[in-house]
């Protein structure tokens, strides 16, 4: 397909592409233009309106800020999430390391049952996990979705990193071994700097999956209102008849911006398909 | 290979895998096995508190554990039980479908597909042969026309029919293999289109497009909040209708009430989440497709058309296929965009799935707005069979666990 494109050709692919990238970017679009628009002025009857910011205001965003609790939902979330990514992290790279590197009994089958084991969607485990959580006192409790959050991660952080130590070499430890490395050592000091961009990649991954939940986090911490995520906290303000829209489209608008940004950032990453276990497509 | 023999070795990977094996046992093996359980018992609102006396329950319901009994809470009937027989949730889940009717009716169903299992295995009997007697487009077309004759001799809206009224069961389901029917598709096609457009060569503005059309696939991981705003769009007083009576005068419907349309709007925001999957995966295994194949088709004067069909995609489909695969079952399990946009309405009536109410939405108002829990476990455990073995095909299909064997 070398040969040079045909102007129709040409204006046709644009036409699809702009289609497309409208289709892609109207709806934050339409969040970014409801957020700055006053709270009885929500609907517009003009038609630029509905695409261009015709007005704006910070009301919204002054009023999120700092007449609702929402910096207390963003704190818990980050709190919340960051741990999340730091246990699941911890947990999932000695358990990859272990499944790469070492050849023991039991291995294939440990795999394949990771994987058939979270085709039991979390949903339906989420009674179990709220009636173990309440037995030993976490129900409630940031610690209590914590846990259930990286127990969520494993499975998929688990197998992203076991595939890429697959393909680092193994001499490089060994050569590391005969200068006198324990296998331990050899795998933090030589395997684990190489691993970066998967373990960057993963972090993310897990990161997200606690940042955007909405079921567990709904249901493991339903209440007080200053214990909550942002996520449940912001659905809840959405259905609202007290709270004018305009409020949840800034509050929206402040949790999904950094999320995108963060992966468009991460984009190579996720284009070279180093998350095939992570997808969620 | 790192080299530790004996039990040091085995102690050694013990260590490693512990921590990941405890956090599964617990939160993943221990939910399965106390859902299955309960999906025997008749607990429910009324009765949300076990007899720790009878059965397993004293071994396996956290509510009869020490340090536990004094929350458990109070139920305004007896503690649950076991129900008589066992299997009473699993047979009213699924309602009459065992009758020989409903079979009959499944029966007709299937045999509308024979024509196209027919279709394709013809064609592969021509591939095979020197010079096909007729091209695989008729052979299609053909299977086409037999299956609306097939359809129409079985009276095949009868039979579907037939089978939605045996219970809450087939309707859910069907509804949900309905949505990944639709969904998967088109989210292909859409990909497809993209991907081929932004892997054509000298294309100013490439990277500005390909940036902008990710896009949604980071939103998708906060999807209860964008869906929220794809529901806004659509509200009676949305965007759309707006747009419709500004600009054409027109009065739009009210989306999310009428259950096609708002069927339509959850595929729709559903394809605008996961699309970039596709698009990048699509565009990744273009881009590996050497250019010299297409350099010797247009030397032999081939078509666009016919790279496409030749080279392009029996080229891409290794790559494509397990992630076709892997959407499909994430597609079944869809929750967030529907949840968010008609929170599985619009109603038929108070006892009745709703039009969205596909699997997921179904067992989370069963367990967390009905508490039928005995209902909605034996529910669960079904899914998680029918999901479990679409697992293990897929992964046989698309070999996509071959690494770890090695």
């Amino acid at each position: 397909m070398n040969r040079k494109t045909k102007p129709g050709v040409r204006v046709l692919q644009y036409a699809i592409l702009i289609l497309a990238a409208i289709f892609a970017f109207y709806p934050l679009w339409f969040a970014i233009l409801a957020s700055g628009r006053g709270g009885s002025r929500l609907y517009t009857l003009s038609l630029p309106g509905m695409f261009l910011p015709v007005e704006w205001t910070f009301e919204n965003y002054r009023a999120m800020l700092f007449d609702q609790p929402f910096l207390t939902w963003l704190g818990n979330s980050v709190k919340v999430a960051s741990l999340t990514t730091i246990a699941s992290l911890i947990v999932c790279t000695s358990a990859a390391f272990a499944v790469s590197r070492f050849r023991f009994r039991g291995r294939e089958p440990f795999l394949i049952f990771l994987l058939a084991i979270s085709t039991f969607p979390g949903i339906l485990s989420l009674v179990a996990i709220a009636q173990l959580l309440t037995a030993i006192g976490l129900y409630g409790k940031h610690l209590g979705l914590v846990l259930a959050y990286t127990t969520g991660t494993l499975v998929f952080c688990t197998w992203n990193l076991k595939g890429y130590f697959d393909t680092i070499p193994i001499d490089l430890e060994e050569s590391a071994m005969l200068d006198g490395c324990g296998p331990l050592q050899a795998f933090l000091l030589v395997a684990l700097p190489l691993a970066r961009p998967a373990l960057a990649v993963t972090a993310i991954l897990a990161f997200l999956s606690g940042w955007g939940d909405f079921i567990f986090a709904g249901v493991l911490v339903p209440a007080p209102d200053s214990m909550k995520l942002a996520v449940p906290a912001l659905y809840r303000l959405a259905n609202s008849v007290a709270v004018p829209w305009g409020y949840f489209a800034a509050g929206a608008v402040i949790v999904i911006i950094p999320t995108v940004l963060v992966f468009l950032l991460a984009q190579r990453y996720f284009e070279s398909g180093l998350t095939i276990g992570g997808v969620k497509g | 290979m790192v080299t530790w023999k004996g039990s040091r070795k085995t102690l050694t990977v013990l260590l490693f895998l512990l921590p990941t094996l405890i956090g599964i046992l617990i939160f993943n093996v221990y939910p399965i096995v106390l859902n299955s359980y309960i999906s025997l018992t008749n607990r429910n609102k009324f009765r949300p508190n076990p007899d720790c006396s009878a059965g397993l329950n004293g071994v396996l319901d956290p509510l009869c554990w020490p340090g536990f009994a004094d929350k458990a809470p109070k139920g305004l009937g007896s503690p649950y039980k076991l129900e008589t027989p066992i299997y009473k949730n699993y047979a009213d889940l699924m309602g009459k479908l065992f009758t020989g009717e409903s079979m009959l009716a499944l029966g007709k169903i299937l045999l509308v597909f024979v024509p196209l299992v027919i279709a394709n295995s013809l064609n592969r009997r021509f591939d095979r042969m020197m010079s096909r007697p007729v091209s695989s487009w008729l052979v299609w077309i053909g299977g086409v026309i037999a299956v609306v004759l097939v359809a129409l001799l079985v009276n095949l809206g009868n039979a579907l029919d037939l089978l939605m009224r045996t219970g809450d069961f087939l309707v859910v389901v069907g509804r949900t293999i309905l949505f990944v029917a639709l969904r998967v598709p088109l989210t292909f096609f859409l990909g497809l289109i993209l991907a081929l457009i932004l892997n054509s060569p000298n294309l100013p503005g490439k990277t500005f497009f390909r940036v902008i059309l990710f896009i949604p696939w980071g939103a998708s991981s906060v999807a209860i909040l964008v869906a929220l705003i794809w529901q806004f769009i659509f509200r009676d007083q949305g965007v759309i209708n707006q747009l419709l009576s500004a600009a054409f005068g027109i009065n739009g419907p009210v989306w999310l009430n009428n259950p096609y349309y708002a069927f339509g709007v959850v595929v729709l925001a559903d394809i605008w989440f996961s699309y970039p999957f596709f698009m990048v995966s699509i565009l990744g295994a273009l881009q590996s497709i050497p250019p010299d194949q297409y350099e010797a088709a247009e030397m032999d004067g081939a078509s666009w058309w016919q790279q496409l069909g030749n080279i392009t995609l029996p080229l891409i489909r290794p790559a494509i296929l397990p992630a076709t695969v892997l959407t499909s079952i994430t597609a079944f399990q869809m929750f967030g965009t529907a949840f968010a946009i008609t929170a599985g309405g619009p109603q038929t009536g108070a006892n009745s799935p709703g039009y969205t109410e596909f699997v997921m939405l179904y067992a989370y108002r069963q367990i967390f707005q009905l508490s039928n829990y005995g209902k909605a476990t034996a529910f669960a455990v079904i899914i998680f069979l029918l999901l479990f073995a679409a697992t293990l095909l897929s992964l046989r299909v698309t070999r996509i666990t071959k690494g770890a064997y090695e």
